[in-house]
């Protein structure tokens, strides 16, 4: 299990890392999804481009209503409270419960959002926000809303040329409410069904249903599932024909329950 | 116990934890010879297949079973008439039998190049039809994995007591068909092999991550037409066996072959890929189980059918065919079975070759047997404590013979149960079923037979038949007692339980007191550390060898002390008379540097006795436990909880009761594992489909309970201390007791779940058969 | 490629091809062979080291990545106070019996004593998830860590080099 051969080039600018980019290179930034991939030889880059180094990767911004999140900025970090207000204690339990502390320690909200594993957490999360991932290519920044940034399993709306610099999320009015639920067999692992649902005051909440092995459902208003968890959870999942039993039982207990927490 | 607290019976911290919680540990891992070739093997692709050749890179050592010829195949025969033996090639010939049979060794200077090689090889391959499901591969029109023969089937064997009587007698019948999952048995240390041609004294040294160095090393001189004085092999710290390690490697002789050819050092480190996609060789068993009883629940016949299924190959030394042909000998486990009928089948499939792992087959038959139990006394409406009590081994039958001839050493088995029961709070966990609550107690009793020897497996026949175990006790010149044996200690903590033996008998501190083991050059022959035997035999003959050297101290401590050697006795680590004594270090430092200090008759042999040590009989010591489990089962995702886990033992005298807990609650964690998470399924064409630990679930902190012990101590009669084989015991009950919990549980609905590991996925398909979910 | 890394507090040039994992570079350069290699794609934890101050995969970091970065590893540690409060508990507790899991094992139990002083038996359960024993049944390693949490909760208790004994005295 060692990794085929690959070339590592660590750009100091985000020019440098575009180039690297344009040059066909493989971006990493904590490494945690592509490693595994490197040494099962599931993944062949010729060569590597580590974003790590990049200016204000790392960096957690907060503006006057939003706070800017750099892509590198890591999931332990996330846990351990540096984003500010209820959008960083939402994030924070969030982070909390993935995978594990010494990966939480490495890996990153840009490159697991990026990566867009169907069952990783904030392919979950953060298309509830009405917030921003913010690309940046050739040609300059790109505002990319959130709800349409995953577009399949491991697909986003990046392209090419692009690479993720950070998500932009909007501090929470009083009286946002949210809800999440997911199921793991055992903690840290991936899981098998996963929803949340953010409501703003005076906005329609939003809903996402996700670790499907497809592309995460965003629902734009689930007012009616918030009025009836349920029922409409039941008809929710119903449509979706998912072939497994199990696994269409999850969703709908996971979609019932973040509904309801946040109800 | 002696009175330094320090003896049998002594919960001494182990002398062996310094190094391994200082990371300075020695695995094979950490060993890599000046000048060393790593190997990255070339592995089937697929599950059966004829193989035509590889076609190799350019450049690079690769080597394929056309390259060594002077590796013979591996066979692990067997007595058991209409055995079916198969030759198993260290790399594939003409055929690919299962998904990671070796085909090519490539060699690098580093693993990843290596593997870059493998990577270049092309085989070139006609695939055939895979058997990938053991009762499809017993079909008359399955396609033959060894075309010699009439069918994919290494042994049958059968017993036909009358049960057509029964259906008109019988209050109850039931009948079931069972099933337990392929699994890994994952040590978190994979195998590994360095091997080593030494000119000086042309002997090959192989260091191997292994259970059992001696059978290792017999089965390399066999298969290489070496003599056994040629090979010498070490196994160092191994980091966990389990039955894993308890083999005869393709890659040891691979290794060995190159390391002899190419004259450098070769060395071979398997990951967890090659683990789970080309290893996951144990416990898949099918049970179709018939039970009849009579109204009060007693038993009155059991007719099992069952097929194990046993893989592509006979594995060396343990054969194909120990664990299905074992079903039919521990099936009636501890309980007073006057009937049996059955039939088991190894069956022969394109997968790899089937090991025993901890609790061998005991573990899908205890699973087969209490739920089948709980099966008749939902039928019958009695409690499942009152079906167990009734049928169990009563102890007044003490030592009891069965009717397949297993004979029970001692114990108590009704009592264990009770206490068992007595754990838990029965009442209150019936209320919360009334209120609606989805859970249930489980319930599992079992025996364990370990440290069985030469009566029991002459007759098994295969490559190797434990005898005498053997141990060399000698003192050093300042003192120091070295004990060596031939058996091998990866986490039993030997190092510390047999300088208590030692201390025991002879009174030298623990601390002064060093075990030698893992190496075929330094210690007497074992057939190795497997069945739960290693206290039984490596403890009674290092007591025994400690005896006799004790009695030679004796001779040349009353000549010291210028005393009849019949006034002295040995006592708290010296040779006494009255208020006379000299220490053993004194008689030690006499011996070999002032003889000039002892008469010319002393006993010539000295300071170094190797004896031997077999119990009589030796068909083996039963301990014997009860598993109690409450579980909560969640209706909604089939997700199961194990709120509470009670175990009430008898491992006989217990030499050190904190390591014996410790044996039982790891044997429990991977019992666990079994129940409820870990399975290595295959699709249709024979591929392994969990290749990695997110997808092949060990169970972590948070998945084993914290598991409450009672210990009851009922000697062996048969062994030195009194002690019994307990090794294994822990993996053995958890399926049994945790599906029963959540039959349990699941029994208002009528549901109940047959399969293993009881997965969320399966207890929801078993509502929903039941039209509960 | 050339790296420089700071390994048990020593400066460290190194050379190596950039696939070569940090667990590797570790183990067959630097002879620092403590640290263990369970999985290669970070489930089970055995290679786990304290990277730049926190604990991570070592089999996951390749060289490249790794190049400025400062690592603690088993062997560094053997003067820690906390680790060891912590191998006199994993011995007095029966934490460890094959020994291949402990390296790892203990680079996680520190930090938990060192992040969540107030952790309970449930969170220091979810935060050993990342670290897989196939020998103990966790129950010694659980008791451990919350005998050293225990100990460190306790009035008075706070100089951390306290005298120890046991195993490593």
């Amino acid at each position: 299990m060692k990794p085929a051969p690959f070339d590592y080039t660590r750009p100091r600018d985000w020019s440098a890392a575009l180039a690297a980019l344009a040059a066909g290179a493989r971006p990493t930034a904590g490494g945690q999804s592509l490693g595994p991939m490197l040494n099962l030889r599931l993944a062949m880059p010729e060569t590597i481009a580590d974003l790590r180094h990049l200016p204000g990767f790392g960096v957690i911004d907060q503006q006057r209503d939003c706070v800017r999140i750099g892509a590198g900025t890591t999931h332990a970090r996330i846990e351990d409270g540096a984003v500010p207000g209820q959008v960083g204690a939402i994030l924070a339990r969030i982070a909390r419960n993935i995978a594990y502390r010494a990966v939480r320690n490495r890996g990153t909200l840009g490159g697991s959002l990026s990566h867009a594993d169907p069952a990783a957490d904030w392919v979950t999360v953060l298309p509830a926000f009405p917030g921003h991932a913010i690309a940046l290519g050739p040609e300059g920044e790109r505002r990319i809303p959130l709800g349409c940034f995953v577009t399949g399993v491991f697909a986003v709306a990046l392209q090419e040329t692009e690479l993720l610099q950070a998500v932009e999320l909007p501090m929470l009015p009083e009286g946002t409410r949210f809800g999440h639920w997911k199921f793991c067999r055992k903690p840290g692992e991936f899981s098998k069904a996963s929803a949340c649902v953010l409501a703003l005051p005076g906005s329609a909440p939003r809903a996402v249903l996700a670790a499907l092995d497809q592309r995460p459902l965003v629902i734009d208003d689930a007012a009616a599932l918030l009025a009836a968890p349920e029922a409409e959870a039941a008809r929710i999942v119903e449509g979706l024909r998912l072939a497994d039993p199990w696994r269409e039982a999850l969703a709908r207990v996971a979609l019932r329950n973040a509904a309801q927490e946040a109800a | 116990m002696t009175v330094s607290g320090k003896g049998v019976g002594a919960s001494l911290r182990r002398k062996e934890d310094r190094r391994f919680l200082q990371g300075r540990g020695r695995y094979v891992g950490d060993i890599r010879p000046a000048g060393v070739l790593e190997v990255a093997f070339l592995r089937s692709p697929v599950a059966h297949a004829r193989l035509r050749g590889v076609q190799k890179p350019a450049q690079g050592l690769v080597f394929t079973a056309a390259d060594l010829l002077e590796i013979g195949p591996i066979r692990a025969n067997s007595a058991l008439p209409g055995f079916r033996a198969s030759d198993q090639p260290a790399l594939a010939r003409d055929k690919l039998r299962h998904v990671g049979e070796p085909i090519a060794a490539c060699l690098a200077e580093s693993r990843a190049a290596a593997e870059d090689l493998a990577a270049a090889c092309l085989p070139d391959y006609e695939e055939l039809p895979a058997v990938s499901d053991m009762l499809a591969a017993l079909a008359p029109d399955a396609p033959l994995i060894h075309e010699h023969w009439s069918e994919n089937a290494f042994l049958e064997t059968k017993r036909e007591d009358e049960v057509a009587d029964l259906d008109a007698i019988a209050a109850a019948k039931v009948r079931r068909r069972l099933r337990t999952a392929r699994q890994s048995m994952a040590p978190i240390e994979g195998r590994g092999v360095i091997a080593e041609w030494d000119p000086r004294l042309e002997q090959l040294i192989v260091t191997s991550s292994t259970q059992m160095p001696h059978v290792t090393k017999s089965g390399i001189a066999e298969c290489l037409g070496l003599d056994e004085g040629q090979v010498r092999v070490i196994s160092p710290d191994v980091g966990g066996g389990f039955g894993y390690k308890g083999i005869l490697l393709a890659e040891e002789l691979v290794c060995a072959a190159l390391a002899i050819r190419l004259g450098r050092p070769v060395r071979w480190l398997e990951d967890r890929l090659e683990q789970l996609t080309a290893n996951a060789n144990c416990r898949e068993h099918f049970y179709d189980v018939t039970a009849w009883a009579d109204a009060e629940g007693r038993l009155l016949a059991c007719e099992v059918e069952a097929v194990v299924d046993a893989g592509a190959y006979s594995a060396y030394p343990f054969s194909a065919c120990l664990e299905a042909a074992q079903i039919g000998s521990i099936f009636p486990g501890p309980y007073t079975l006057p009937r049996f009928r059955f039939r088991t089948v190894s069956a022969c499939t394109n997968k790899p070759p089937i090991l025993p792992y901890r609790g061998v087959a005991r573990t899908g038959v205890c699973f087969a047997m209490e739920t089948t139990l709980d099966a008749l006394a939902r039928q019958l409406g009695i409690d499942a404590a009152a079906i167990r009590a009734i049928n169990l081994v009563p102890p007044e039958a003490m030592p009891y013979r069965n009717l397949v001839g297993k004979v029970f050493d001692s114990g108590d088995y009704p009592e264990a149960l009770r206490r068992a029961v007595a754990a838990i709070d029965v009442a209150a966990l019936r209320a919360r079923q009334a209120a609606g609550e989805t859970v249930g107690l489980g319930l599992a009793v079992f025996c364990e037979q370990g440290a069985h020897g030469t009566s029991v497996y002459h007759g098994w026949g295969i490559p190797f038949v434990p005898g005498f175990e053997q141990a060399q006790a000698r003192f050093t010149p300042d003192g120091v007692l070295e004990l060596r044996v031939g058996l091998h200690s990866h986490g039993q903590g030997l190092e510390t339980t047999l300088a208590q033996v030692a201390h025991e008998v002879l009174g030298v501190d623990p601390a002064r007191v060093r075990l030698v083991h893992g190496d075929t050059a330094l210690t007497p022959y074992s057939t190795g550390t497997w069945g739960s035997r290693a206290m039984v035999m490596a403890g009674g003959a290092v007591a025994e060898a400690c005896r006799q050297l004790g009695e030679r101290a004796l001779t040349i401590g009353a000549a010291l002390l210028q005393a009849p050697r019949e006034a002295c006795v040995l006592r708290d680590g010296a040779i006494v008379q009255g208020e006379a004594k000299v220490t053993l270090d004194e008689v030690a430092r006499t011996w070999y540097r002032r003889p000039q200090n002892l008469p010319r008759e002393v006993d010539k042999g000295g300071l170094e006795v190797t004896a031997g040590y077999r119990p009589d009989p030796d068909t083996g010591t039963h301990s014997y436990a009860a598993h109690a489990v409450v579980a909560r089962v969640d209706r909604e995702t089939g997700a199961v909880v194990l709120e509470q886990y009670v175990i009430v033992e008898d491992g006989g005298t217990l030499v050190n009761p904190m390591i014996v807990d410790g044996q039982v609650l790891g044997g429990t964690a991977q019992g666990i594992g079994t129940a409820l998470y870990e399975e290595m399924p295959f699709d249709a064409q024979g591929q392994p489909l969990a290749g990695t630990l997110a997808d092949y679930l060990l169970p972590g902190a948070s998945e084993v309970p914290d598991i409450t012990i009672e210990h009851m101590v009922t000697p062996s009669p048969w062994t030195r201390f009194g002690q019994k084989g307990i090794g294994e015991s822990g993996a053995i009950g958890p399926p049994a007791a945790i599906v029963n919990a959540i039959n349990d549980a699941l029994a208002r609905f009528g549901a109940e779940v047959t399969d293993l590991p009881a997965t969320p996925a399966r207890v929801l398909a078993a509502l929903a058969k039941v039209g509960a979910a | 490629m050339k790296l420089h890394l700071t390994v048990n507090g020593a400066a460290t040039a190194l050379e190596a091809e950039p696939r070569t994992h940090l667990a590797d570079l570790l183990r067959d350069q630097l002879l620092l062979t403590g640290t263990h290699i369970g999985c290669e794609h970070g489930v089970c934890g055995a290679c786990t080291v304290e990277l730049d101050g926190a604990p991570a995969r070592s089999c996951l970091m390749h060289a490249g990545s790794c190049d400025g970065a400062t690592v603690r590893t088993i062997e560094g540690l053997v003067d820690d106070p906390v680790m060891a409060l912590l191998c006199e508990a994993f011995s007095a507790e029966h934490a460890l019996q094959c020994g291949y899991c402990t390296p790892g094992m203990l680079m996680t139990a520190r930090d938990i004593v060192l992040r969540l002083p107030e952790a309970d038996e449930d969170r220091v359960r979810e935060e050993l998830a990342g670290n897989l024993c196939r020998c103990t049944g966790y129950r010694g390693i659980v008791r451990a860590l919350l005998a050293v949490l225990a100990s460190r909760r306790r009035p008075g208790s706070g100089d951390p080099d306290s005298p120890l004994s046991g195993c490593l005295a």
